[in-house]
This record gives structure tokens, C-alpha cells and sequence, in this order.
């Protein structure tokens, strides 16, 4: 199967035309971070290391950094507690009340999140929950639990009922059943769905914008204030830190955990 | 999974604990107020300018908060009786906007005791409920290398413009004050005005592609800098602050008709502490606009400030800019959006 | 009955933080501003070939850019999980770049990318393709780009679990049953991974139908419905107008929704 295989080799071709496509705009900003000049122009003039410095000194920054992975863990926990049950119970029922249900926990993707920022902080202030961190997990949960619900559901779906049937008929328990055998299978879907929520929650600007105070700005919106009046690579040089956080954790994620277990069995983990 | 969940969920808790504690200062002692800010610079010059002297004259604290005014507004808005804010920065329109609903409260000289030295100019466009302390001119940014001789005047820009001589880059719809910076201020300087804005449209279709339109600043500083265009029209102070961060290629002219004062108003929100009093006389005070001038190359409106040499020569007097009629522009501005909607389509 | 349970706190916490905000904003839409009900609004969305028009370029810039998803993305999702071996960190981590990538960084990328004198014009003409440099800011495959850019991620892990979870001795015992790979592919290994293509499409077309900053900030010459909602939010205020858009967004979403979870019972 692994000889030079045309099929194969055409399959590679178009990998590698994928990752040439997602990361040349990142390159750029990658590149930008480490720029001498003092406004953002390409080529750059020179290297240097000044704008990761100005990251660390705008405290804003920092701050922001702490609210937002806050608001990203918390809403991807909610969306993993509300949104796994809720799919198993949905996944299979071919009722039509099940597609309305289905249909109606997408639905909060469709919504441009500024309409639904503004609704939700007027709703939210008037039952007393204002410009506060539960406001803001709750509202970012409502937009992360769509990835959970759809994607566990088609995960679901895709396993054979024989498996958790003979479970059930060797005198499993229900719980038992889902503890042993349907969630360990489901680890790459919900893992899948978890990233998904906390990098749509993570990189979220038009919810949590409305729910902006002193103790609950998140760092998109501190980064969209700065580049309106101050355009300059700082900004270049937190993505490049994300990107290289994110770098750093798949690395450990592979080596304590195995990146095969969750995206694929095959040939590693 | 099981291991999985567990670790996810002792990472979540620890992080949210951090939470746990109170995240708004308890206002009821009355000691701290929300104040507000544009980011980056802007933010900073708050907090030294005004922040900080407020707070060694009052011993209260002033927490800076950076965002935008439509977030500012509607935070208002949807907590009248315990507005978030004690003080604000904001833009003309939703200055308006938020005297028509009632939201704000007006200034009196007991209470702020600079507004003396404020010219009337400043305060009648909102009734006394807020105060325009600052402004940028909105003209012609150009390329030094590219662009040898700047138009002098709208007319001339959109003459030299149609013609093909340079690639100009305009505010877009989707950038707030485009309808005051942009489409009135060109309409009026060829013979236009509020109630006719024909002349802007007409300009736009005689330019057809020789234009680009920006709908972010950072935009028009890329294309710029990256040779998609070679003059635009942008604000005086951030031209110069760009120049200053080493974009000395950038040049600005104030065309001779006018170009147009793009203003932040200061307004102090209904049942907001009356704490912020104070901090928004130090807004209005002489010393501390200068400073705040110093910092960002804008104007300011207090009318005993005398600029230094060097931002004097930057800084475009008030009088030789374009006042919009604010409040008429706001009752146009939902027909000139759907026209350009329409007819621009871009 | 009992199976039903689980659903109960997703189905009400959506009714509470998602539901009850929108009617209020259903409400505002049906509002006139001296308080009675109007259908003025809509009477305006429907009546207006302007606004037909939105709503017929805000789908089919949807439905684009989810057909340029799947693609693009069910040839990697299949490397990632059948070949990808040592690849595999290099994959994920293109996968979840963009979202660490500001939004205002990943469009100046774009822009540098397609400049006047940026690489590709250069690469364009040092190949002897053009002969001046073409003008791509602001063109429509610029900003499309940039949207399957952001987008293909959530396609491409939507794919994977379900892929992964196929019994490969499916495929070979169509193999050994004298297929031929490529048929075994088509008749085996496609039909069964349309769970989760669906799943993609589904993710990928209704975030694209909500979404206007790329398109803000990159131009590309549409007029979307969200385009026009943020336009009315930010300039003109009219929150009227917001509402009423936004409804009509969301009940076309909606409607394109149920049919493709149609699609999903027939053909599991």
C-alpha cells in the first residue's frame, strides 16, 4: 500500500498545497512580529525583538490574556457538560422532534454575534447578571455548544448500536455502558468539539465586546481597541506567542498523550 | 476520556477560581469610578493625563476601561439605573444618540468649573449634556515620495484623482464617522451641504477606480505603506503619529475648503457617581489638554491652550476646519448609507 | 422518555440565554418607534429587489465557500487520519493557527500576500504570467480565500472523528472482493464519512452566513445580509432595521439547516 503509489502521491500534493495555503498569510504575520521597524510595513527593514517587549509591558494585554482563557476553558466545559449528553440523546432518534431539537441547538451559529451580543446584554443586565464573568461564559457558551452538539451527534451515529447492544446484553449497566464503551470511543469527537469551542471562544470579538469592563475585558477586544488608534506589530507579535504556545502544547500533547488518539489511529499514539 | 475530562476539569477550575474573586469594586463606598478609553496610546495618555492627576487631587481611584463607544452606549443603555461607566469618552453621533434618549446629564460650570474656558462652539452641538474636548481634522494623508504636489483642495483632488494620477484610498460605509468625514465634508466643499450630496456622489462615479475605499484605519496605513495607494483621506493626528512611529513617507495638508472636525465628546451618564465630576473638569482644564495634545497630535479645545512650536505647526486651528452640524448629518445619515448602498456598491 | 433526560439542561439553557434574547430582538423588529406593531420592515426586506439581492449573495457566498470546504478539506482529513503518521503535529497545528491568528493580523497577511508588489504579484511576473501586477486588493477571491482560510479547519475536524471511527476492513474486504481501491474509496469509505462532511458543511455554512469581518475588511464587492446588519449597527444605528435583518438571517439559516439535516437521515 505505501509504495509509490500515484493516488498517494497526488493525496500528498494537495496536503501540501493545504498547508502552503494556511500558513503563508500566518508567515507574514509571524515574520512581522520580529520586525525593527516602528509601524508595520513588508519587507522588513530589520530584525528585532521589540515589539514581544512591548507585548509583556502593555498590561492590558496581559489581563486580557487572563480573562480570555478563563472565558475559553469555562465555556468549553459547559458546552462539553450540556452538549454530550445532549447529543447521545439525539444522535440516533430518527423522530422528527429530534431534527427540531438538532436543528435547534446549530441554531445560535447562524446568528451574526453582534445582533446576538447586543440581545444578550441587554437580556443578561436585566436579569442582573450585567457586564459580569458569568455573563460572559454564559453568552460564549450558547455559540461554543453548537461544535460539541454536531460534532459528538455525527461521531455518535457512526458507531455500530451492536457494540454498546452486546454491552448492554453481557448485563452492563447504561452507565457502565457509556463509561466503558461509548466515550472512550467518542474521545476524539468531544476532543475535536472542545477545540473547536475554545478556539471560537478564544478568538471571539463580537460577544465579548459588549460585555467589556475593567475586570472582564477579554484580549480580542483589548487588541481591537489598540490597532484603532495604534497600529503597530505588537499585535503581529501575540499571535506569533499563541501560535508558539500552541506549537509547545501539541508537542506535549503528543508525547503524554499520543496527538493519534484523538485524531487518528493508525501508526502512532 | 475519563482522564481526559478529569485533567480538562482541574485546569478549568484552577482557572476560574482565579475568578472567583470580585471583579467590579463595589461602587456603593463611592470611591472608584469607570472610566473610559480609546486603546493602545490613546489609553495611555488617559491614564497619565487625566487618570492620574484625578486621582491625586481626589484620593478616589479611576479604573480605565478601553473599548469603543458603541460598546460603551449600549452598556449604558442596558443598565440605566447602575450605568458601568462613570465617565465617558465617545463620538459625536453617539453623543447624540445618547442625549436624545435621555441617558446623560448636563454639564453646569458648578460642576466643572473649566467649561468657562470652553468656546460655546463646542458645547451647543449637544445641548450642555457633554462637552467636545478634543478633535482630529479629517484632509488629504499623502506619500511624500509618490505624491510630489498634494492637491490644495477637494476639487483638485477629485479633478487630479479621475484623471489617473495616483491611487486614492476613501473611508468606506462600514467606518462609523465616514458619513461627516467624507461624504458631507466633500459634498459641502463642492457646493453641496447637509441638504444636497449629489456633488459627493458625482465625485465618487467621475474618480470610478482610480478610488479604493478603506473600513478600518489600519487599511488605509497598510495600503499606503504597501504602494496600493498613494493619498487618502485620513485624520491629522494619527498621520503624525504614524510619521513619528517611523512612516516619515506620510504627509498631511488640510484642504483649503475644510476638512472636517471629527470630535470626542465627554458626557457623564445619568445615576453614574458623582464622583466623576472632578475628573471630567480635569478633561476640560487647560494643563491637562495640553498634555494630552503633546501625546497625540490632536487638537484640543480648551481656549487657553497654547501649543508648543512644532505642534503648533501640526495641529489644524478649528476655525480652518469644517464644523459639521452634527445633529442635521445624524437625521441624513440612514438615506446617504442606503445611496451609497445602491449606487457605490463597493 | 428517560433517553430524553440528558437533552433537558442544553435544550433549556438555550431557551434561557439564547431564546428569550432574541425575541426580544423578533420584538424590536415589529416595533415602530412610536411603540405599535408594524411589519413595515419586512415589508421592506421582501419588497425591495436591494435587499432580495443580500439575501441571494449572502447563500450563495455561503453555499461557496462550504463547497470550496469540502473540497479542499476531505483529501486532508483523509491524509490526517489514514497517512498522516509523523505529519500529523504539522497538520494540526495548520489547523488550529488561524483562530490563534488575530483576525486584523490574518487579513494584513492577505494583504501583503496580494499586494501591488507582494510575493505573489512578484512570483506572477517572474514566471512571465503577467506583465504588470494585478490588482487583487479588494477583489471577491481574495476575501473567499480568506474565508475557506478560517473556515477549512472546522470542516477538516469534523471529518476526522467520523472517518476514524469506519472500520477499515470494510474497504479491504471490498478490496479483496475485487474493488479496486479507488472503487472500494467511492462505495465504501465515502458514503460512510458522509456524517461527518455533513457535519462540516453544516459548521462551515452557518458560520460563513453570520460572519462580515472578512468581508468588511477585505472588500470583494458583496452586500451581504450580516454586512448590512453591521453597516446599520455601526453607522446608522437603526436597530429596527438590525432586528428585522437579523430575523430573516436567522429563519433563512434555519431553513437551510432543517434541509440539510434532512439530507443527514437520508442518507445515513
Amino acid at each position: 500500500m505505501r509504495r509509490a503509489d500515484p493516488a498517494l502521491w497526488l493525496l500528498r500534493a494537495v496536503v501540501a498545497l493545504f498547508i502552503l495555503f494556511m500558513l503563508a498569510p500566518i508567515l507574514v504575520v509571524v515574520a512581522l512580529s520580529f520586525t525593527s521597524a516602528g509601524y508595520v510595513v513588508f519587507p522588513l527593514p530589520g530584525l528585532s525583538l521589540r515589539w514581544f517587549a512591548r507585548m509583556l509591558d502593555y498590561a492590558p494585554f496581559l489581563q486580557g490574556l487572563r480573562v480570555s482563557l478563563q472565558v475559553a476553558l469555562g465555556a468549553t466545559l459547559l458546552s462539553v457538560l450540556l452538549g454530550v449528553p445532549a447529543s447521545l440523546a439525539l444522535a440516533r432518534s430518527h423522530h422528527p422532534a429530534a431534527l427540531a431539537a438538532m436543528t435547534f441547538l446549530l441554531s445560535p451559529l447562524s446568528m451574526p454575534m453582534i445582533v446576538f451580543g447586543f440581545a444578550a446584554l441587554f437580556f443578561l443586565s436585566r436579569i442582573g447578571l450585567g457586564l459580569s464573568l458569568p455573563a460572559l461564559l454564559v453568552a460564549h457558551g450558547c455559540v461554543c455548544l453548537p461544535y460539541v452538539v454536531r460534532v459528538t451527534a455525527a461521531a455518535y451515529r457512526g458507531l455500530p448500536p451492536a457494540l454498546e447492544e452486546a454491552a448492554e446484553v453481557l448485563g452492563a449497566s447504561r452507565a457502565a455502558v457509556l463509561r466503558h464503551v461509548v466515550l472512550p470511543l467518542l474521545r476524539p469527537a468531544i476532543a475535536a468539539g472542545s477545540l473547536f469551542s475554545f478556539l471560537v471562544s478564544f478568538d471571539n470579538l463580537p460577544l465579548s465586546f459588549f460585555f467589556g469592563s475593567p475586570g472582564t475585558n477579554t484580549l480580542p477586544v483589548v487588541m481591537l481597541s489598540y490597532v484603532e488608534q495604534q497600529f503597530d506589530p505588537a499585535i503581529a507579535a501575540i499571535s506569533t506567542a499563541q501560535l508558539a504556545v500552541a506549537v509547545l502544547l501539541l508537542v506535549l500533547a503528543d508525547r503524554f498523550y499520543g496527538l493519534g488518539r484523538l485524531v487518528g489511529q493508525e501508526g502512532g499514539g | 476520556m475519563a482522564l481526559w475530562t478529569r485533567r480538562g476539569l482541574a485546569g478549568a477550575t484552577a482557572a476560574l477560581g482565579l475568578s472567583a474573586l470580585p471583579h467590579r469594586p463595589a461602587r456603593a463606598q463611592g470611591k472608584s469610578i469607570t472610566v473610559t478609553a480609546l486603546g493602545g496610546i490613546w489609553e495611555e495618555a488617559v491614564r497619565t493625563c487625566f487618570a492620574q492627576p484625578y486621582e491625586k487631587a481626589t484620593g478616589n481611584r479611576a479604573q480605565v476601561l478601553i473599548g469603543s463607544p458603541t460598546q460603551w452606549l449600549a452598556q449604558i443603555e442596558a443598565n440605566p439605573a447602575r450605568p458601568p461607566i462613570d465617565a465617558l469618552v465617545t463620538i459625536p453621533d453617539l453623543a447624540i444618540a445618547a442625549v436624545q434618549k435621555g441617558l446623560v446629564e448636563r454639564f453646569t460650570v458648578e460642576k466643572t468649573p473649566n467649561l468657562v474656558h470652553t468656546p460655546e462652539e463646542f458645547i451647543a452641538p449637544l445641548d450642555g449634556h457633554g462637552v467636545l474636548f478634543d478633535y482630529g481634522v479629517a484632509g488629504f494623508t499623502f506619500h511624500k515620495g509618490r505624491v510630489k504636489q498634494p492637491p490644495k483642495s477637494f476639487a483638485e483632488f477629485v479633478e487630479r484623482t479621475a484623471k489617473g494620477e495616483w491611487q486614492a484610498s476613501l473611508p468606506g460605509i462600514g467606518y462609523a464617522v465616514t458619513p461627516i468625514m467624507l461624504i458631507w465634508a466633500m459634498a459641502k466643499a463642492l457646493g453641496g451641504g447637509v441638504d444636497n450630496v449629489d456633488p459627493f456622489f458625482e465625485a465618487v462615479r467621475k474618480m470610478g477606480r482610480n478610488v479604493s475605499f478603506w473600513n478600518s484605519p489600519n487599511d488605509f496605513e497598510n495600503a499606503l505603506a504597501s504602494g496600493d495607494a498613494d493619498i487618502g483621506i485620513y485624520f491629522d493626528g494619527r498621520t503624525w503619529a504614524w510619521s513619528d512611529s517611523g512612516a516619515s513617507f506620510a504627509g498631511f495638508l488640510n484642504p483649503s475648503e475644510g476638512g472636517s472636525i471629527n470630535a470626542i465628546a465627554i458626557q457623564k451618564p445619568k445615576n453614574a457617581s458623582e464622583e466623576a465630576w472632578p475628573y471630567l473638569d480635569i478633561m476640560l482644564s487647560a494643563e491637562a489638554q495640553l498634555a494630552f495634545a503633546k501625546k497625540l497630535n490632536y487638537g484640543v479645545t480648551n481656549r487657553l491652550v497654547v501649543y508648543p512650536p512644532g505642534l503648533a505647526e501640526r495641529i489644524t486651528p478649528w476655525q480652518q476646519a469644517a464644523f459639521p452640524p452634527y445633529a442635521e448629518i445624524a437625521a441624513k445619515r440612514a438615506a446617504w448609507v442606503d445611496r451609497w448602498n445602491r449606487e457605490i456598491r463597493r | 422518555m428517560r433517553r430524553l433526560l440528558p437533552l433537558a439542561p442544553a435544550l433549556l439553557f438555550l431557551a434561557g440565554f439564547f431564546v428569550l434574547p432574541m425575541l426580544d430582538i423578533v420584538g424590536r423588529s415589529i416595533t415602530a418607534a412610536d411603540g405599535s406593531l408594524t411589519l413595515a420592515r419586512y415589508a421592506l426586506l421582501f419588497g425591495d429587489a436591494f435587499y432580495l439581492r443580500a439575501m441571494a449573495e449572502t447563500l450563495a457566498l455561503s453555499a461557496g465557500v462550504t463547497l470550496l470546504c469540502v473540497l479542499a478539506g476531505y483529501p486532508v482529513a483523509y491524509y490526517l487520519v489514514r497517512h498522516a503518521g509523523r505529519w500529523r503535529g504539522v497538520i494540526l497545528f495548520t489547523l488550529v493557527a488561524p483562530l490563534l491568528t488575530s483576525i486584523i493580523m490574518r487579513t494584513f497577511g492577505w494583504q501583503v500576500l496580494f499586494a501591488r508588489r507582494g510575493p505573489v504579484n512578484l512570483l506572477l511576473e517572474g514566471l512571465g504570467l503577467v506583465e504588470a501586477p494585478i490588482r487583487f486588493t479588494g477583489s471577491l477571491g481574495i476575501a473567499i480565500a480568506a474565508l475557506v482560510h478560517v473556515l477549512l479547519p472546522f470542516m477538516v475536524l469534523s471529518i476526522t472523528p467520523v472517518l476514524q471511527s469506519i472500520d477499515r476492513r470494510l474497504e479491504e474486504a471490498a478490496a479483496i472482493l475485487g474493488a479496486g481501491r479507488f472503487r472500494a474509496f467511492l462505495e465504501v469509505t465515502l458514503p460512510l464519512s458522509w456524517e461527518g462532511i455533513l457535519t462540516g458543511c453544516i459548521l462551515v455554512f452557518m458560520v460563513a452566513n453570520g460572519s462580515f469581518v472578512t468581508l468588511l475588511l477585505l472588500g470583494g464587492g458583496l452586500q451581504t445580509l450580516p454586512l448590512l446588519i453591521y453597516q446599520q449597527f455601526n453607522t446608522t444605528r437603526d436597530f429596527g432595521m438590525v432586528s428585522a435583518m437579523s430575523t430573516v438571517l436567522l429563519l433563512l439559516a434555519l431553513a437551510c439547516l432543517a434541509l440539510q439535516l434532512r439530507l443527514v437521515r437520508k442518507g445515513g
